[in-house]
């Protein structure tokens, strides 16, 4: 149809040479030259005629062909709207399955910060030796691959100052830090949100342009506290202030200090922190003074013992990295000197520069293998649908070998056939791939609804991810071609009239039970491997949620309080917790109310020095323990029972005796053999170096931070007794009736000691408990879907495949019965059909659940990989569904009627 | 199956045309619309065009194949050749046409 002018050409010369040929001959007769012309063209007909006709012909030819195919193609479909029905519904789900996990994971991956040349960004890290220079951090700290050194991105800001001054090979080193949840106060209405802190060159660096009003700079980095200005996120924008242009100039409270908001980001920037979602407001470090003050210290800004900055700079291409490394690292290693002194035993960081260019990346370093594994399964998922198309397209072939033939008798090119086959496949992959998105773009939602959590909300920015639809779409495409050519190609081959014959034996029909069969045994096979793997992590969820945590978790409201650091440090704080103690104790329909540092089992941890007096520790050996500050009521709130000794009371005061508690597991580990009450130990906090306790009672274990984690050695204080404490508390109180009702007056009796307090992240301890076992629950939901799915497609093939068959061998069964053969001889034989085939695929698919199940084992909880109550269960339910779905039609061969049948077709 | 009421007398046209093709060879759009009327003993007065959209027909369908050469008087002309699908599709028509003739001759023999 392009090729026109061409094509009008080519046929142009045909036809003048046609009329010379003519002509020539004619003149050869005796014709004088204009009469053997004119007779030429007589003979000839109408030119332009000749010519329309060709050319309408080629032109409409494809257009005619297409509307045609099309045409017939949808009409056999309508034909068979169950098969239909089945094929465009099994693309889809697989499709729109693979397409809403895959878009999600690669986002979680790969996906690069929303800033140009990403790729250029370099994420400052350090790596020593464990007895390191560093004693306190805030941010990540690791052990380091072979657990001899510690790693952490986290440097002190003078370090950072010094280290800018002195950094000649990449760009400007530019700083950030996410600060978590702070307390903002908008329009009178207080809230928490997430910040950041960036450095006043942040923005500069990172190539971003505000959309409204403008970015933090250099002059707002100058003096702490001398510009109180804020950049809000797009998203924040929308949610709060409705994107109205009057946000910029607006004051906001945060951390009930007056900041003016000065710009919006632009959609889809999401700091430097990460892909997934972004902070709502943007400080200049010279806030963090006023906005987080970090435990009684005046300014982070400052201080050279706590390391808490994130670094980035741009290495611009070209560079030589291993070289300014090796030069930054002794700007490091000198900033350290200038600003720490260093033990003789201490180890100095080396520095490392590593791949900025996804954000710091924690939830990818954590969700990287469980997501590798969802997209393993699902991927299955997408195979067994396409295996299912290729099923139901084969049998469709089969059965349609015989109007092929018809079609090709009457003269229909074998080409053409093929065409045909292939649009009515590529209908059926365009349907399923259309329903396919659809699926897969709700699907994306719901899977995000699924993982998110109150605390970190995941709001994917990007869009739907096309690269990965496309890729699945192709996939779908290339099977339907395949699985429709193919027996299409093998029945045209086949001699007409052969085919025409009632009873006859092709090759084509042989060679489609054994690829029919060989389908459905791959299918069983996917099937065992998702019901396994379904089972595996239905029962890791439901043996982690019969763990007993050590203490009670029923009817204990959690809520936390920040009180600001500038009017309640130290001995103020304390006394404040006191007052909302007291004050709580006395609402109705509260038990027993306890503040704590640390909440059970909500993956926070608290470590400090841990040295008992008049013990040698050996060199090298721990002498650090969790600790939780508590109030006196909390073993009783909690009811976890004191083993020896006693607990916490009210007369452990600031100026009593200090004392503390410690678990059965600290006393096995530090005072093994001995009884630990009466015996003291010494801790330290960032003024004091010398706080010594003494043992007073011993409790039982409980689990601290995650229900993995069998019981750690823990020691508690007294909330009065103990170092300063930074954040604030989380109440627990434990009431008698339901949450809902109480939250209310809980809110009303913290505010009568302050109005300005709000409760932070009000939730119960049990759903607490919940929260932690989200990832594995969500596997578990979403892995049992796919187990579900599995069986309803395998279930599918292997109706298909044992009714096409009967329906084959009606002749053969005829003969059998009519030879004597009773029906249950003949349901057995089909039967067994049935079983054989999935006996084998049982197997494969058994085989390859144990691979598996070794990939996954670290996500396991109360089983082993081979779990084998699982894979009797599973392989259980497949013979049941392989012999469910084979019943009707064994039945429907069992009832064949045998002179029926030897007389039909 | 959507061919139109024409199909029978192209069917014969294409039939004449691939035999034509078989004994002759390879031959331009002319020399296979003379060679026709030579045959018919000039009983069928086609007009010489209607070879040409039955050409373009018989190579939409694979029967034959179109190379340019050189003819005659000097010219460029598309020369026309079986393939083998075409070969195989002669002997079938060719049946069926015999098949046809039979039946008919039956017809018209019985009062």
């Amino acid at each position: 149809m392009f090729r026109r002018p061409a094509l009008d050409q080519e046929l142009d010369e045909e036809l003048r040479s046609h009329l010379e040929l003519a002509a020539v001959e004619n003149q050869r007769r005796g014709m004088a030259a204009d009469e053997a012309w004119r007779k030429a063209l007589r003979d000839f007909g109408g030119v332009t005629q000749v010519r329309e006709t060709v050319r309408v012909r080629e032109g409409l030819a494809f257009a005619e062909n297409l509307r045609r195919d099309l045409g017939y193609a949808l009409r056999m479909l309508k034909m068979s709207p169950g098969f239909a029905a089945i094929a465009i519904g099994s693309l889809a789900l697989g499709i729109g399955a693979n397409t809403a996990i895959f878009s999600i994971a690669k986002q979680v991956l790969l996906d690069r910060l929303n800033v140009p040349r990403a790729g250029e960004l370099r994420l400052f890290a350090w790596r020593s030796k464990r007895q390191s220079v560093v004693h306190s951090s805030w941010g990540d700290w690791d052990r380091t691959a072979d657990g001899a050194g510690v790693t952490s991105t986290s440097f002190s800001y003078p370090v950072y100052q010094l280290m800018r001054k002195q950094n000649h090979e990449l760009a400007d080193l530019f700083a950030f830090k996410n600060l978590g949840r702070i307390n903002v106060t908008v329009d009178g209405e207080a809230q928490v949100v997430q910040g950041d802190l960036v450095s006043g060159n942040f923005y500069d660096q990172m190539g971003v342009q505000p959309q409204l009003g403008r970015a933090i700079g250099p002059a707002d980095d100058d003096k702490p506290g001398g510009s109180p200005v804020a950049v809000i996120s797009d998203g924040y924008w929308t949610r709060q202030f409705n994107r109205s242009p009057l946000v910029i100039g607006k004051t906001i409270l945060v951390n009930l200090v007056n900041v003016t908001i000065v710009g919006v980001n632009p959609r889809g920037f999401t700091g430097a922190k990460g892909t997934q979602n972004s902070p709502e407001l943007f400080l200049p470090f010279s806030m963090q003074p006023l906005v987080f003050p970090y435990s009684t210290m005046d300014s982070l800004l400052t201080s050279d013992r706590v390391w808490w900055t994130q670094i980035m700079a741009r290495a611009k291409p070209g560079l030589d990295e291993a070289k300014a490394r090796a030069a930054l690292d002794v700007a490091l290693k000198s900033a350290v000197r200038a600003t720490m002194t260093v033990k003789p035993n201490e180890s100095l960081p080396d520095l490392l520069l590593t791949d900025g260019s996804r954000g710091m990346n924690e939830s990818a370093r954590e969700m990287a293998r469980p997501l590798f594994v969802l997209i393993s399964l699902v991927g299955l998922v997408v195979l067994l649908a396409c295996a299912n198309m290729a099923n139901l397209l084969l049998a469709r072939a089969a059965a349609r070998q015989r109007e092929m033939s018809v079609r090709m008798a009457l003269g229909a090119g074998r080409a053409r056939i093929l065409r045909q086959v292939m649009t009515e496949s590529l209908l059926l992959a365009v349907l399923g791939g259309l329903a396919g998105l659809v699926v897969g773009y709700f699907g994306r939602n719901a899977i995000l609804a699924m993982l998110s959590s109150p605390a970190e909300p995941m709001t994917l920015p990007g869009g739907f991810d096309w690269g990965v639809f496309a890729f699945n779409a192709a996939l779908s495409l290339v099977t339907g071609l395949l699985f429709g050519l193919g027996p299409a190609w093998q029945a045209t081959r086949t001699q007409v009239s052969s085919a025409l014959k009632d009873s006859a034996q092709t090759t084509t029909r042989r060679r489609r039970g054994y690829a029919g069969r060989a389908i459905v045994g791959f299918q069983v096979a996917l099937s065992t491997l998702l019901v396994v793997m379904a089972g595996f992590f239905l029962r890791t969820v439901i043996n982690l949620g019969r763990i007993d945590p050590g203490f009670d978790p029923r009817n204990i409201v959690l809520f936390e309080v920040r009180p600001p650091q500038s009017q309640y440090s130290g001995a103020k704080g304390t006394a404040l917790f006191r007052q909302i103690e007291e004050r709580l104790a006395t609402v109705p329909g509260v038990m027993l109310v306890s503040p704590t540092s640390v909440p059970p089992l909500s993956h926070d941890y608290e470590s400090d020095d841990f040295k008992p007096v008049g013990k040698k520790v050996a060199a090298g050996k721990e002498e650090s323990a969790l600790n939780t500050a508590v109030g006196d009521r909390y073993f009783a709130t909690f009811r976890v029972p004191i083993l020896a000794g006693r607990g916490f009371a009210p007369t452990d005061t600031e100026t009593s005796p200090k004392v503390a508690v410690v678990n059965q597991a600290l006393a096995k580990k530090y005072f093994p053999n001995e009884n630990p009450i009466g015996k003291s130990f010494k801790t330290s906090d960032p003024k004091n170096d010398k706080l010594i306790y003494q043992i007073v009672g011993v409790c039982a274990d409980t689990r601290y931070g995650s229900l993995r984690e069998v019981p750690p050695p823990v020691y508690y204080l007294d909330y009065r007794q103990s170092p300063e404490i930074d954040w604030g508390m989380t109440f627990a109180v434990k009431t008698r009736t339901a949450r809902a009702g109480i939250t209310p007056s809980l809110r009303r009796a913290v505010q009568a000691v302050d109005p300005n307090l709000p409760l932070i992240d009000v939730r119960t301890q049990e759903e607490q408990i919940e929260v932690l076992l989200m990832n594995e629950r969500v596997f578990a939901d979403l892995t049992t879907g796919f187990g579900v799915l599995a069986l309803a497609l395998a279930c599918i093939g292997i109706y298909g495949l044992m009714a096409y068959t009967v329906s084959r061998r009606t002749n053969e069964i005829g003969i059998r019965m009519a030879l004597g053969a009773r029906s249950d001889q003949v349901l057995r034989m089909v039967l067994g059909e049935a079983v054989w085939m999935t006996a084998i695929g049982l197997a494969v698919g058994l085989g390859g659940a144990l691979a598996l199940g070794r990939v996954v084992a670290s996500q396991l909880y109360g089983l082993k990989a081979w779990d084998p109550a699982t894979l009797t269960a599973a392989a259980a339910l497949l013979i049941f569904v392989a012999l469910g779905a084979t019943w009707v039609p064994a039945r429907r061969a069992a009832g064949v009627d045998p002179s029926r049948a030897l007389r039909a077709e | 199956m959507g061919e139109d009421k024409r199909d029978v007398l192209q069917g014969t046209l294409d039939l004449m045309v691939l035999k034509t093709l078989e004994t002759m060879g390879p031959q331009h759009g002319y020399g296979i619309a003379r060679r026709i009327e030579q045959i018919s003993e000039q009983a069928l007065r086609l007009n010489q065009g209607t070879i040409y959209p039955a050409l373009l027909r018989l190579r939409q369908r694979g029967w034959i194949r179109a190379d340019w050469g050189t003819s005659e008087n000097g010219r460029r002309a598309r020369y026309y050749s079986l393939t083998k699908t075409g070969k195989a599709q002669i002997e079938k028509e060719t049946e069926s046409w015999e098949r046809v003739a039979a039946t008919m001759a039956r017809f018209l023999t019985v009062q």
